[in-house]
């Protein structure tokens, strides 16, 4: 789908699935019916590249985080929307984080590879983990937020318990990793990346070519790739059943793909 | 240089006392304790004996032409510096055939020693010069010889450890993290298996030696060799700031090369090393490293020679003198290089006023010329030998008469047949790449300018003739590797190209696949012509960087991807200990032997999938028995949940069925337009 004017920085699900919220470096923040890509609605306020993007559980209230170092919060149906929070810059700035389980705590990613357990109450780190050497692109959490998937820019992601922050899996790819997500219903995770605009010094023949990958959450290995992005890929969401998937990339479009069949019988011998 | 004896020091002492001279040399009195003085202590500065030349290999003569001796000597010698002091020692009426010289000052009396020695005045009399403190040097050594201290054995264990792989496993390097890591690795099909990997083994890059017994790696200080089943150190080179090295083919020397260490009187640039016992055996000055290996090796390691404006200087081992002891003068000579099959040097120069450019075949040590080639108009040529020495291609760059244009020609050498004919293939396009088939008769050109580059395979018959097998047009390459054991061969477009690859089988010029490594910087065959390893070097492209193996036939195996990967190199393999018999017997048992292997790959093919398997299987366990766990804390929490968002179960997306809205959205499929004929 076409909405954006610059590169897709974060597209996430609601709840049910039935709505897909898209922000992007066009400081818009567009949301889509997934059904068939229709779009909905349009929020514009911010004056910066919008980064991130949530919607609360029922689908209430949406909050957007921006450069113009400003947090909004908006009513899903009135388009309205009041500033909420300046967030200050600071060392090791976080990029990426998610709730704990049961809202006791906040899970950072750092620009250094470092990922901390905050204390939703008092702000201070519980736990840390360091396990990966570059800087975090994305954290996303399972659908019963009892595990996260990290991607970094060191061309891997890692599969975390959110309560223990132990280390449970590694996915090597050879390009950094811009975003993760966890299949809801399947054993799967799909990582989408790509290299850095400034790495790119020839002009590339494989026009189409940046893909969407596909590992085996138990084994470690890949076992699929999707084409169809004209640019690194910045991020993929599951939608909440599991049977579809969502895909943001530098290249400005948002692509829905629906699994066949063969994606749910498919095993690797064991 | 000339015989020492204590009967030159006590003449020479003798005569000072006879002669009369202000010279500090008077100030020696007694005979004996002049004696003991000059035997024992060590010559100094002050005490002018260091401007004290000897001369050996003078004409005896009669106290007639005494007269004339004396001034032929002085205008010779005094070209150093200014005499101050002459002795010319006599017996029986006749000058003795030596005699002693005094300069100003030490630096002139070396200047004599350099300049002089080996001055032929005629037939008969080579001065032998020598600086009197060196007399004194050579009789301090004592009578006694010290037999040399036993160095403990080192024992480096089997140095063809590596060939014995019972799987005949190659071994390849790799560097990779930028530089930080060096890794040496045995080439399994199904992945590859690490031998041995080191932090900082090196700082830039290695070198194999021409046999595989030595890994070579470079330091600010000098090279070090290593080998062995677990890569000891076995020698190491000291050489500061080297930068290139080069072995000899029989891996007797080692030659390196520093920017940094040259001096007039020492020249330290390129020094050759003796491997075995690590001693430097010469140096050698070098203006530009431009063309490196400078020194080029004869393939039995019998001579190196290398070119300097119009010479060719060829030198012999172990000596490390030269051919002769003289260099050969070509004026004009601009390339040369040995067959790496024959001691046979080829060399070519340019047109001289009428003299026409020639390419001429010289045999060493003879220096018979074997072959001359007249050639007209030239530009530009090039030398190409076959790997056995079976042929010589001389790429030929020309500007026809009249023309403005360059037209290449091959000019190919038949140098099994008597009196090595010439035969000529013209091409009518610009040459990109050239290159023979190792042990066989073919060569792969490829020719024309991008985008219409073709492929052409020529035959070189035995009848004289030189067949165009055939050409693949418009072909995405601009590099040629052949498998070194012919018939196979990869063509390649590196870099600029993309890494377009195209796998050919040339005993019937197919191309058996076609495929991409997108970005790859190089391609390096294995040994044994079985793999094709395609890869990118961090040191031309920053990202995807990796190593990939093939087949022989093109058919992708393994995917490496190494934290910036630097470089590959495969570990070349000793010379086969087989006779042509006995290769020749295994070839008829072919069948027989295919069985056996073929038996043993299923097996390990059968046991890698029972591996992974079984690998799968575990990890499975494992992450079940994880989000068991997970799960019953899951449930536990449930209530927690429930509260947090006041009642509302979320668990599930059909949780809640009772807050579901139900909308029903029209969205347009498609639109027919089916005319209703006419009303």
């Amino acid at each position: 789908m076409f909405g954006h004017e610059r590169s897709i920085t974060q597209i996430k699900y609601n709840r049910e699935g039935d709505l897909l919220f898209s922000v992007a470096k066009d400081t818009v923040t567009n949301v889509w019916y997934s059904v068939n890509g229709e779009r909905l609605g349009t929020y514009n306020g911010h004056t910066g590249a919008v980064w991130c993007v949530d919607c609360d559980w029922d689908t209430k209230n949406v909050l957007t985080g921006s450069a113009d170092n400003s947090c909004r919060l908006w009513d899903c149906e009135t388009e309205d929307n009041q500033p909420y929070l300046t967030v200050p810059c600071s060392d090791h700035k976080i990029t990426s984080a998610v709730w704990g389980p049961l809202g006791e705590f906040v899970i950072a990613g750092h620009e250094n590879g470092e990922i901390n357990q905050f204390s939703a109450k008092s702000g201070e780190i519980l736990k840390k983990a360091k396990e990966h050497t570059k800087q975090i692109n994305d954290i996303q959490t399972s659908v019963d937020l009892t595990m996260f998937i990290s991607a970094s820019k060191d061309n891997t992601a890692k599969l975390f318990d959110s309560t223990s922050l132990d280390h449970i899996k590694t996915f090597k790819t050879e390009r950094p990793v811009n975003s993760a997500a966890i299949s809801p219903i399947m054993d799967h995770v799909v990582m989408g990346g790509g290299q850095e605009a400034m790495e790119v010094t020839t002009t590339s023949t494989r026009i189409g070519k940046f893909e969407a990958r596909f590992f085996h959450a138990a084994y470690e290995e890949e076992f699929g790739r999707v084409k169809g992005h004209f640019g690194p890929i910045n991020c993929v969401a599951f939608h909440p059943d599991g049977k579809s998937y969502s895909s943001g990339g530098e290249d400005g479009y948002v692509r829905i793909h629906y699994f066949d069949p063969q994606y749910f019988d498919f095993e690797l011998e064991a | 240089r000339a015989p020492v004896t204590d009967q030159h020091v006590m003449e020479w002492v003798g005569g000072v006392i006879q002669h009369s001279c202000s010279s500090p040399l008077t100030l020696l009195l007694h005979f004996s304790e002049l004696l003991d003085d000059i035997l024992r202590e060590k010559p100094q500065e002050a005490d002018g004996i260091d401007s004290v030349v000897v001369v050996d290999n003078v004409p005896q003569v009669g106290p007639e032409r005494l007269e004339k001796l004396k001034n032929v000597i002085h205008k010779i010698f005094s070209k150093f510096g200014k005499i101050t002091t002459e002795f010319y020692p006599d017996a029986d009426g006749m000058t003795k055939g030596y005699i002693f010289l005094e300069y100003a000052s030490p630096t002139q009396a070396l200047e004599a020693v350099k300049n002089a020695d080996g001055y032929k005045l005629d037939k008969q009399h080579t001065f032998r010069v020598n600086l009197f403190t060196d007399f004194d040097k050579y009789m301090n050594i004592s009578d006694e010889w010290e037999a040399p201290a036993k160095q403990p054995f080192k024992d480096f264990g089997n140095m063809r450890h590596w060939i014995e792989d019972p799987d005949c496993r190659d071994q390849y390097s790799v560097i990779y993290e930028a530089g930080e890591r060096t890794a040496i690795f045995s080439n399994d099909a199904k992945e590859p298996i690490t031998v041995e990997e080191r932090a900082r083994w090196t700082e830039t890059y290695v070198r194999w030696s021409p046999k595989g017994t030595y890994l070579a790696t470079f330091h600010q200080r000098g090279i070090a060799l290593w080998g062995g089943e677990k890569f000891k150190q076995i020698q190491r080179f000291s050489h500061q700031g080297v930068s290139l090295i080069d072995f000899s083919p029989c891996e007797r020397y080692v030659v390196t090369f520093s920017p940094l260490m040259d001096t007039k009187e020492d020249p330290q640039a390129i020094i050759i090393w003796d491997i075995l016992t690590g001693q430097k055996k010469r140096g050698f000055h070098c203006e530009s490293s431009a063309h490196w290996p400078i020194f080029k090796w004869s393939h039995d390691g019998k001579f190196f020679a290398r070119m300097t404006p119009d010479t060719l200087s060829i030198y012999e081992t172990p000596s490390m003198g030269l051919l002769d002891k003289k260099s050969l003068k070509i004026t004009g000579i601009k390339d040369f290089s040995w067959s790496p099959g024959d001691n046979i040097i080829a060399f070519w120069v340019p047109e001289d006023k009428d003299i026409p450019a020639r390419v001429t075949l010289m045999q060493m040590p003879s220096r018979q010329e074997i072959r001359v080639r007249n050639l007209f108009n030239v530009v530009d040529c090039k030398l190409h030998w076959q790997r056995n020495g079976d042929y010589l291609c001389v790429k030929v760059d020309r500007t026809p008469k009249g023309t403005q244009g360059v037209v290449t020609n091959f000019e190919i050498f038949r140098m099994r047949e008597k009196q090595v004919p010439v035969d000529v293939v013209e091409m009518k396009e610009s040459i990109i790449a050239f290159a023979w088939e190792p042990n066989g008769s073919k060569f792969a050109v490829l020719h024309g300018e991008s985008p219409r580059i073709n492929a052409s395979f020529y035959h070189v018959k035995n009848n004289g003739k030189i067949e165009l097998i055939k050409m693949f047009d418009k072909q995405q390459a601009n590099s040629i590797f052949w498998s070194p054991q012919g018939q196979f061969m990869v063509l390649a477009g590196l870099r600029s190209m993309n890494g377009a690859l195209a796998f050919v089988d040339t005993s019937d010029c197919t191309m058996m696949n076609i495929a991409e490594h997108y970005m790859a910087s190089d391609v390096e065959w294995d040994p044994t012509g079985r793999y094709v390893v395609t890869s990118v070097s961090w040191w031309s492209h920053k990202v995807d960087n990796a190593y990939w193996l093939w087949t022989f036939q093109g058919r992708l195996l393994q995917k490496n991807n190494k934290d910036r990967f630097c470089q590959l190199l495969w570990r070349p393999r000793p010379p086969t200990l087989l006779s042509t018999e006995q290769i020749k017997m295994i070839k008829k048992d072919l069948k027989k032997y295919s069985k056996i292997f073929e038996q043993k790959d299923r097996l390990s093919q059968s046991k890698a999938s029972k591996d992974l398997v079984d690998k799968r299987r575990a990890m499975m366990e494992d992450y079940r028995r994880y989000r068991e766990e997970a799960l019953k804390i899951y449930q536990e929490q449930k209530s927690i949940r429930l509260e947090l968002r006041g009642g509302v179960g979320t668990d599930e997306l059909d949780s809640n069925v009772d807050d579901w809205e139900e909308e029903t959205i029209e969205f347009f499929i498609n639109e027919e337009i089916i005319p209703i004929g006419d009303l």
